[in-house]
C-alpha cells in the first residue's frame, strides 16, 4: 500500500512537472530565439546579438501597430472599465431580479468563436462604413474584456465596508462624495487590475482585429499574424519576447493588488 | 428666506432625487452597449446571410435568399468542411480536457511557491496573444527544431519528420490554444471545495487516485463541462492553429469563413457558414446549461 502510494506520488508530480516544462517552453523558446544574430531560426541560437532588436526599433511599420495597440488597448480599458463599474454598483444596490440574471448574459461574447463575432462585426460596421477605425475594433474588444473586468470588480465589492458608506450618508454626505471618498479608496486596487487585464485582453486580441483592422488600424498581434503567415520573420521574436515581458509585468502588478489566486479565479 | 423652509426644500429634493434615483439604471450602459454591438450585429449577420451573392461588391442589398444556406448545408464542400471541424473539435475536446482536470488538481494540491508557479505559468499563456504562441510552437516543431533534435537524440525518431502542416501540428497547437482557459474553468471550481473531505477520505485509507474519482471528480463537474463546452465551441470555430499548423488540404469552417469574407468579398456565403457554425455552438452551450440546471437540482433538491 505504502509503495503504491509513492509510485502514484511520483507519477503525479512527473505529470505535472512535464506538463510545467512543456507550457514554459514556448515562451524560453520565442526569448532566446530574439537574441540570436542569425536569421535561421535554429534553437538554440549559434551566436547572439541585439540586431533583431535594433531593426524593430527601426521599422515604422512595426511602431505605428505599437502606437495603434496602445490606442485600441486604452479605449477599451476605459470603455469596458466604466460600463461594467457602473452595473457591478447597479447590480450590487438593484434589487430586481432581472439586474442579477446579467451577469451570464455578458459572458455570452466569450463562448463564441471570434471568427463568428469578427465575422458579426464586420457585417455590421462594414455596412456603415465603420470597420477599419479604431472605434470597431475597441468595441470589439470590450465585447470581451467588459465581463471579466465586471466580475473583477464585483468580487472586490463583496470586500468593501458598505457600513462606512450608510455612516457617511446618514452624516450628511451627498452620495456622489461618498462614492469617490468612501467607495473609491476600497475598490481602487480592484479597478486597477482589471483595467489591467482589459488592455491584455485587448492587446492580446487578434482574429476580430483581423477582420475588422485595416492597412493602418493593425495592432500587434495582426501585423504579427501577417509576418509569419507569409515567411518567418525574425521580428516577430523581438515583439512576443516585448510582449511576454509586458503580460508577466502587468500580471505581478495585479496579483499584488488582488492576489493572483482570486484574479485567476476571475479570467 | 426662512431656514425651516430651506430643509423642507432640501427634503423635498432628497425625496425626488430618491424617486428618480434606481439602481437598475447603472446598468442600462452596459446592456445598451451588448444590445447595440452583441445583438444587433448578430443580426445584421443573419440578414446578410440571407441577401443574394454578387460578384460586384459585398452582396445585393434588399434582396431574399436562401440559396446560400443550401450551399452550405448541402454541397459536399462545405459538408466536408464542417464535418472535419466538428471532429477536430471533438478530438481536441477530449484531449484539452484530460489534461486540464489533472493539471488544475495539480494547482490546488500544490501550495506555496509551486502552486503560484503553476498558476502563473497558465495565466501568462492566458494572457500572451495566440499569434506569438503558435509561432513558438511552428519554431519547436519545425524540422530541425527542438522536439524534433530531442526525439532523434533519445532514439524514438531515426531522423528529423516534419511535425507541423498535418493533423497532428494543428492538434497540438489548438490544444495549447484553449489550454489555460479549461485549466482555469476547471480550477475555479476545485479552488472552493473542501480540503479536508479529501483528507477524510484518504484518512480513511483511500489513495490518490481513488479519493480524486470518489471524492473531488463528482464535485467539480460543472467546471469541467465549462471548460469542455469553450474547448468545443472554440475548436470548431478554431482559425488560427489550423491555418498555421495544420494541414493544407483540411479546412475548418472558420478557416474557410475568414477566405470568403475578406479574401473572396462573398458576404452572403460567409455569413450563412458562420451562422450555422453559430448554431452549432449555441446547441453545445444550451446542452451545457440544461446538464448543469439538472445537476445543480439533483445536488440541492435531494
Amino acid at each position: 500500500m505504502v509503495r503504491r502510494r509513492t509510485v502514484q506520488t511520483a507519477a503525479f508530480r512527473l505529470g505535472y512537472g512535464t506538463m510545467f516544462l512543456l507550457l514554459v517552453a514556448p515562451l524560453v523558446v520565442l526569448i532566446t530565439t530574439s537574441f540570436a544574430g542569425s536569421t535561421s531560426f535554429q534553437f538554440p541560437p549559434q551566436e547572439f546579438s541585439l540586431q533583431w532588436y535594433a531593426e524593430f526599433v527601426q521599422s515604422q511599420t512595426w511602431l505605428t501597430a505599437v502606437k495603434n495597440s496602445i490606442i485600441v488597448g486604452t479605449g477599451t480599458i476605459i470603455l469596458s472599465t466604466s460600463l461594467s463599474l457602473l452595473a457591478a454598483f447597479g447590480v450590487r444596490q438593484s434589487d430586481v431580479e432581472w439586474v442579477s440574471r446579467l451577469v451570464p448574459v455578458t459572458l455570452m461574447p466569450l463562448f463564441l468563436p471570434p471568427v463568428v463575432l469578427g465575422v458579426a462585426l464586420l457585417s455590421f460596421f462594414g455596412s456603415y462604413n465603420l470597420h477599419q477605425t479604431y472605434g470597431s475594433i475597441i468595441v470589439a474588444h470590450a465585447l470581451w474584456a467588459t465581463p471579466i473586468s465586471f466580475l473583477i470588480i464585483q468580487s472586490v465589492m463583496t470586500q468593501v465596508n458598505w457600513g462606512l458608506q450608510d455612516a457617511a450618508l446618514d452624516l450628511g454626505a451627498p452620495p456622489l462624495k461618498t462614492k469617490f471618498e468612501v467607495i473609491f479608496p476600497q475598490i481602487r486596487q480592484g479597478l486597477f487590475a482589471s483595467a489591467l487585464i482589459a488592455f491584455i485582453i485587448s492587446l492580446q486580441e487578434f482574429i476580430m482585429a483581423l477582420f475588422l483592422s485595416g492597412q493602418n488600424t493593425r495592432t500587434i498581434p495582426v501585423l504579427a499574424w501577417t509576418a509569419i503567415s507569409q515567411m518567418l520573420d525574425p521580428i516577430v521574436n523581438v515583439v512576443s519576447t516585448l510582449l511576454i515581458t509586458l503580460v508577466v509585468i502587468a500580471l505581478v502588478l495585479s496579483a499584488f493588488s488582488i492576489g493572483l489566486n482570486r484574479l485567476a479565479r476571475q479570467l | 428666506m426662512a431656514p425651516t423652509d430651506h430643509t423642507s426644500t432640501l427634503s423635498a429634493l432628497e425625496t425626488v432625487r430618491e424617486r428618480v434615483y434606481r439602481p437598475e439604471l447603472l446598468v442600462a450602459p452596459l446592456v445598451i452597449f451588448e444590445l447595440a454591438f452583441f445583438v444587433v450585429p448578430l443580426l445584421m449577420l443573419v440578414r446578410v446571410s440571407l441577401f443574394e451573392q454578387t460578384t460586384s461588391g459585398a452582396y445585393v442589398a434588399g434582396t431574399f435568399t436562401l440559396a446560400n444556406y443550401q450551399e452550405v448545408l448541402f454541397s459536399s464542400h462545405f459538408q466536408e468542411i464542417l464535418f472535419f471541424s466538428f471532429k477536430f473539435a471533438v478530438l481536441v475536446t477530449a484531449i484539452a480536457t484530460l489534461l486540464s482536470v489533472f493539471f488544475a488538481y495539480a494547482i490546488w494540491r500544490a501550495d506555496g511557491m509551486l502552486k503560484n508557479a503553476l498558476l502563473f505559468i497558465v495565466v501568462v499563456t492566458l494572457l500572451t496573444t495566440l499569434v506569438v504562441r503558435l509561432f513558438s510552437i511552428l519554431i519547436i516543431l519545425s524540422p530541425n527544431g527542438p522536439f524534433n533534435q530531442l526525439l532523434v537524440a533519445i532514439q524514438v525518431l531515426r531522423e528529423p519528420t516534419l511535425l507541423v502542416t498535418n493533423l497532428f501540428g494543428a492538434t497540438v497547437g489548438q490544444v495549447y490554444t484553449i489550454f489555460p482557459y479549461t485549466v482555469l474553468s476547471i480550477y475555479s471550481v476545485l479552488s472552493i471545495l473542501d480540503w479536508t473531505k479529501v483528507e477524510a477520505a484518504r484518512d480513511l485509507g483511500a489513495t490518490e487516485l481513488k479519493s480524486f474519482r470518489e471524492v473531488v471528480l463528482p464535485q467539480i463537474t460543472s467546471g469541467i463541462l465549462v471548460g469542455a463546452v469553450i474547448s468545443f465551441a472554440w475548436s470548431f470555430g478554431a482559425y488560427a492553429a489550423p491555418f498555421l499548423l495544420g494541414s493544407t488540404s483540411q479546412d475548418t469552417a472558420a478557416m474557410e469563413v475568414y477566405r470568403l469574407m475578406v479574401t473572396r468579398f462573398n458576404w452572403p456565403l460567409a455569413t450563412a457558414l458562420s451562422f450555422v457554425v453559430l448554431m452549432v455552438v449555441l446547441a453545445s452551450v444550451s446542452l451545457l446549461f440544461f446538464v448543469m440546471d439538472d445537476n445543480l437540482g439533483e445536488a440541492y433538491g435531494a
